[in-house]
């Protein structure tokens, strides 16, 4: 993946969350029903998107980490950023 | 031997502890400003990670947390929802704001700002908008030191001696060690915070209710308008959208801006540090689903704590645990006040004095270390004061701080990524979004959908900092040039 798709790919994810899990995107999830590992189901929505960050957070660094590994190579300082 | 004696021992030798780790680590620092401040820039991952967590989580999320599940039920997952949202641009503007750090040799967010927009005005500006929004901040975690040790000792430690012995100790290891011993204290605390809060997150309910779905069940069946968000208002009546909305928003803004995490960026030993470091991040925000189920616990439980920040320890009390786990419990609930206070009072004093006072007057190397701890003595002191007064709720205290902290990040941004911003268009900004914070804070009846002020100032803010630099000189090439180079 091309580091230019993976932030926007991340940007993506973080501007969907911030939609879910304020006004208008949580109402739906805004609910107790069903219980999930016990949870209430609008906590574990919200842990769910904090779980789920981690992932997208780990899959960007592997790519950006390649991403200044190649500049260096090609004698540029950093990879953007 | 009584309870309450049992736990005092236990407090007395971790207080006694955390002393030494942190008088110890002062040690293998330089006596320099940059040592003082920036730890000689040489924390590892394992320390900053640590050190970025303890320092988020406060007494405002051991105690203030519980208390507002308690009390308002959802309406405290605003907490849950705002941290990784704030915490993640950091992936790109720490290494950013580090490399400029590096190269010019900056310490505080405020050097930052001004390399760009050069202005002593605008330093002092920034210095003292930081120091009014730590004083609530600091003021919060010596209160929470104190309610935990007043009720562990069944009242014969009061709040006013609890938070000066505790705070005592703070300022002993911030004066004399500096960003060093704040970094290994808190990897202390961050572990042991952690480690408790799970325990007791998934103990309490188990022990009172027989499980977590058990315990939502009866929740959901006697109080159902505490389960889902916005929930409930300090009135009790339902909280707003817009209230519950803006305050994510503000605090996710807010957060990386508060000069005692900002300025991670310069301790950090590289880049990758800094990187990884926010990538954990979420994971100590998970540690929070343990902290809410203690506040749930308490719902139904009888009886009712003296006030809502209570219950927490409340809790602890009333469920006869054996007093060793009280008195760890009250270790773990100390080190969030803790960890949190000594960066706090240590990043305002750097702020104070560098972007303060040595903007306007000429001062060497010892005399400003001297300075600096003058100022932690006095920042203290005014906590200290303000901690006493018993009608403050510990999250309140903090949202309040936020609007003004938020003010921060236009300029930052700015200065890191707009070069067509001009010093006069981020001068302006601030003193915009400032003035309507304020204005909103003062009339909270005028909130258009009851949103937080700290989001209504941005809404002024940020068109205010584009059309004046618009409209001005745009800033030498070669200024500009020097800066990214």
């Amino acid at each position: 993946m091309s580091l230019r798709t993976a932030r926007a790919l991340t940007g993506l994810y973080f501007g969907l969350m911030l939609v879910c899990v304020t006004w208008p995107g949580m109402i739906p999830f805004s609910r107790v029903r069903p219980f999930i590992l016990g949870l209430p189901f609008s906590m574990a929505w919200l842990g769910a998107w904090i779980s789920g960050s981690v992932v997208v957070l780990v899959l960007l660094d592997r790519v950006e980490k390649r991403a200044r590994v190649e500049a260096a190579a090609r004698g540029r300082p950093g990879g953007g950023a | 031997m009584e309870q309450w004696i049992v736990v005092s021992i236990i407090i007395a030798a971790y207080l006694l502890l955390t002393l030494s780790i942190g008088l110890m680590a002062g040690r293998r620092s330089t006596h320099s400003v940059a040592g003082y401040v920036a730890a000689d820039r040489s924390f590892g991952l394992v320390v900053m990670y640590f050190v970025t967590g303890a320092s988020v989580f406060s007494a405002f999320a051991f105690l203030g947390g519980p208390g507002w599940v308690y009390s308002r039920g959802a309406a405290a997952f605003y907490i849950l929802a705002y941290g990784v949202l704030g915490m993640a641009p950091f992936y790109w503007i720490g290494p950013r704001a580090a490399k400029l750090g590096r190269r010019h040799g900056y310490v505080t967010q405020a050097q930052l700002i001004t390399g760009r927009f050069p202005s002593r005005g605008l330093s002092a500006l920034i210095a003292l908008l930081s120091l009014i929004a730590f004083v609530p901040y600091v003021t919060l975690q010596m209160r929470g030191a104190g309610i935990v040790i007043e009720s562990v000792t069944e009242g014969h430690v009061p709040i006013w001696l609890g938070s000066l012995v505790a705070y005592g100790i703070v300022i002993a290891y911030v004066l004399f060690a500096g960003a060093m011993a704040v970094g290994w204290t808190n990897t202390f605390q961050g572990v042991f915070m952690v480690v408790i809060a799970w325990t007791l997150g998934l103990y309490l309910p188990h022990r009172l209710y027989g499980g977590l779905g058990e315990m939502f069940t009866q929740i959901e069946a006697a109080r159902p308008e505490l389960l889902s968000p916005p929930g409930l208002s300090a009135t009790g009546e339902p909280w707003s959208w817009g209230a519950y909305s803006t305050f994510i928003v503000v605090s996710s803004v807010g957060l990386m801006m508060w000069p005692h995490l900002f300025m991670k960026a310069f301790t950090a030993k590289d880049d990758d540090t800094l990187r990884r470091t926010v990538i954990l991040f979420p994971t100590f925000q998970l540690f929070l689903i343990p902290i809410f189920l203690i506040g749930f616990a308490g719902v139904l439980f009888a009886g009712t704590p003296p006030a809502p920040d209570f219950i927490l320890p409340f809790m602890i009390l009333e469920t006869n645990l054996p007093a060793i786990v009280v008195g760890l419990f009250c270790a773990g609930a100390l080190s969030a006040s803790m960890s949190t206070g000594d960066a706090l009072l240590h990043a305002s004093a750097s702020v104070f004095v560098e972007d303060g006072v040595a903007q306007f007057v000429e001062l060497d190397d010892a005399k400003q270390r001297r300075l600096m701890q003058l100022v932690v003595l006095l920042t203290g002191a005014a906590a200290y004061v303000f901690a006493q007064d018993p009608d403050s709720s510990l999250v309140l205290l903090l949202a309040s701080a936020y609007g003004i902290i938020s003010q921060l990040a236009p300029p930052v941004l700015a200065a890191l990524y707009w070069r067509r911003a001009t010093t006069a268009g981020v001068v302006a900004g601030l003193l915009a979004g400032t003035a309507t914070a304020f204005f909103f804070w003062q009339s909270p009846s005028l909130r258009p959908f009851d949103m937080h002020e700290g989001v209504l100032a941005l809404f002024v803010h940020v068109p205010v900092l584009i059309a004046v630099s618009l409209a001005t000189r745009p800033q030498d090439d070669e200024h500009v040039a020097s800066f990214f180079a």
